[in-house]
């Protein structure tokens, strides 16, 4: 193929790839960012002048306190996803290539259902009179009912579940690529089972695990629907905030600064797993 | 996944070009607010087909009309009493062509040309009702009667309370002996700090359906809208509704056009059929609110039209108020302290 007849479809590509980041990325960003440093308008939303009190609000104890909730919730949900994921993701590059396509295809088809039903579904099993506490109450575990729905353990249980798949995923390609001869190699060297995974296994799984833990922690904060159908509404997560300000305080240039504040913890957690790549010598990877 | 995503984005536009057939109504309701059966009959013998949307609070069902007022995507809504007087004010409803509605002599003359809109000139009554006290016989003992009693020990950790901030203030203030429409900063602080105390003891808001609380079990006293007490009650026997002494919460919820519907012919329809009598009284015995369509009254199952929990007697009405439009200056104090409300552990 000729250079000249590559060339349109380059550019073609180019100014969709482009475009796309530029509408519909970029563009609703800027947005976001600009709304965040206006004035409230009970009428029309926003107004001038523009003002940073949006963002002095944010240092209001009540909002860094449920600022730090959210971001204790999350990171519980983080961990449960790591120790669950971990072995799984495991055990999921063990076993033969035509189960892991099998077990990989069962991993993605609650996708397939849309999450607020799946979180309500959750309700039905968490619930008084529900699934769990009847199967304990029937098989005498328990003689009353355990308080499951409306917790921040509900809350949590909800994170987990619907956020597991993003931490297997990454931490099975990663488990995918370690080869075998690498074990070997350190057991023959002499290493034990535990210092083979110490300095062998965690070290090359680590950018699997950091992208793991950056797709659940932040996911995590924002989903605001699991905290109003599990939490009650009583155990707020900094993405009820947002969709508070938005929809029943109609204070937008508020709800904008919170999720610009939620936009750039994602950006510092991306700028540190980076350097954390650069230093593992994985760039470009 | 970027197959998924791909899929995704297919189905997106596949909506999106749906959207855009021929005598369609587009009707956005409270969930829960209209029987399934309604919408069947008035498609049989008018051929509009009712898309049917739902909010779970004026707040909510506000901000989507005012963000989607240019592309007009709704045909109906149902604000409270006193979201009709404002959206009413800040230019946002289309007119009523009262020549275009039959059946609007049936209204009861205590529910219209109110002051939220006089002459009826933007709104038509849907239902009206209450928001009071419910509680589960079986697991509560005593026969609680009043606000107050909500914040005895005995219920830690038993209380739903609708996610409706005017309507949890409102209880706050009445406890105090205060107006549920209070736009003093006092009284509303006031009603916070008494709130603030009820709250550990708080399981769970809900304005989905209030009624599923006390249904699943988690709760077993707290605030509920008088239809869904009936509803709940066909469900769960032991579930009553008091007026509380204090007084309870009323409301009255209205059509309304938002203006540049498109289809406000089908709009006038869907109005005119439910007001007929006998549609408008099959809404009320389905989901147990109180119509405001004296002729619809007179037709209702006498099981229904002396059933307290929809149709109160004078006596329950006793300290009951209207809600009101507080203003946006009062709006926002609420505002603050709901947060603060919510937001506290």
């Amino acid at each position: 193929m000729t250079k000249g007849a590559r060339q349109p479809f380059r550019t073609a590509v180019l100014i969709l790839v482009w475009g796309w980041l530029l509408m519909l990325v970029l563009a609703p960003n800027l947005l976001v960012v600009g709304t965040s440093v206006l004035s409230r308008d009970p009428a029309e939303f926003i107004r001038l002048p523009f003002t940073l009190d949006n963002y002095i609000r944010l240092m209001d104890p009540l909002y860094l306190d449920v600022f730090l909730h959210s971001l204790y919730m999350a990171a519980v949900t983080t961990i449960c996803c790591l120790i669950i994921g971990y072995p799984f993701a495991w055990a999921l590059s063990r076993v033969s290539k035509r189960r892991q396509t099998l077990l990989v295809f069962l991993l993605i088809v609650p996708f397939w259902t849309n999450s607020l039903v799946r979180t309500y579904a959750l309700k039905l099993l968490l619930a008084t009179n529900g699934l769990i506490n009847n199967a304990l109450l029937a098989i005498g575990v328990i003689d009353e009912p355990l308080t499951l729905l409306y917790t921040e353990l509900a809350v949590i249980i909800g994170l987990v579940y619907l956020l597991l798949p993003f931490m297997i995923l990454p931490l099975y390609s990663v488990f995918d690529d370690l080869r075998d001869e690498l074990l070997l190699a350190s057991h023959d060297l002499g290493a034990g089972r535990w210092s083979t995974f110490v300095h062998v296994v965690v070290p090359l799984t680590l950018p699997g695990v950091l992208a793991g833990v950056l797709l659940v922690l932040l996911p995590a904060m924002g989903m605001f629907y699991v905290a109003d159908v599990l939490g009650g509404s009583r155990n707020l997560l900094v993405g009820n905030v947002i969709k508070n300000q938005f929809l029943d305080a109609r204070d937008w240039p508020f709800g904008a600064a919170a999720s610009v504040l939620l936009t750039v913890a994602m950006a510092v957690l991306l700028f540190a797993h980076r350097l954390s790549r650069r230093r593992l010598g994985e760039e470009g990877g | 996944m970027k197959k998924l995503a791909l899929t995704g984005l297919m189905a997106v536009t596949l909506v999106g070009c749906g959207s855009s057939e021929p005598q369609v109504l587009n009707l956005y309701n409270w969930s829960e607010y209209m029987p399934q059966e309604v919408l069947d009959r008035f498609q049989e013998e008018t051929g509009v087909q009712v898309i049917y949307t739902t909010y779970d609070s004026n707040e909510a069902m506000y901000a989507r009309l005012k963000l989607l007022d240019d592309s007009a995507q709704y045909d109906l809504a149902v604000p409270s009493t006193y979201y009709v007087n404002k959206m009413r004010k800040e230019g946002l409803l289309a007119p009523i062509d009262h020549s275009q509605l039959t059946g609007f002599n049936n209204m009861d003359p205590e529910l219209i040309n109110l002051n939220i809109d006089p002459d009826n000139a933007y709104s038509v009554p849907f239902l009206w009702g209450t928001t009071g006290l419910a509680y589960d016989a079986d697991d509560v003992e005593g026969e609680p009667a009043a606000w107050a009693d909500l914040w005895d020990e005995a219920y830690q950790g038993r209380i739903v309370l609708t996610n409706d901030m005017r309507e949890v203030f409102h209880v706050g203030l009445r406890v105090l002996g205060y107006s549920g429409n209070s736009t003093n900063p006092e009284e509303i602080e006031a009603a916070y700090e008494k709130l603030a105390d009820l709250m550990p003891a708080v399981r769970t808001f809900n304005s989905d359906a209030p009624r599923m609380p006390y249904l699943e079990g988690e709760t077993d006293i707290g605030m509920i809208w008088n239809g869904e007490a009936v509803m709940g009650k066909e469900d769960m026997p032991s579930l009553e509704f008091v007026y509380p002494e204090e007084g309870v919460i009323v409301w009255l919820d209205s059509f309304v056009i938002p203006k540049n519907a498109k289809n406000i012919e089908a709009a006038h329809q869907f109005i005119s059929f439910v007001m007929r009598p006998d549609i408008s009284a099959l809404i009320s015995e389905e989901i147990g609110y109180a119509t405001p369509n004296l002729e619809a009254r007179n037709q209702l199952e006498a099981e229904v039209a002396n059933d307290r929990t929809s149709y109160p007697t004078p006596e329950d009405m006793v300290n009951a108020e209207f809600q009101e439009d507080v203003g946006d200056e009062a709006l926002q104090l609420y505002n603050k302290y709901w947060e603060l409300l919510k937001a506290g552990r």
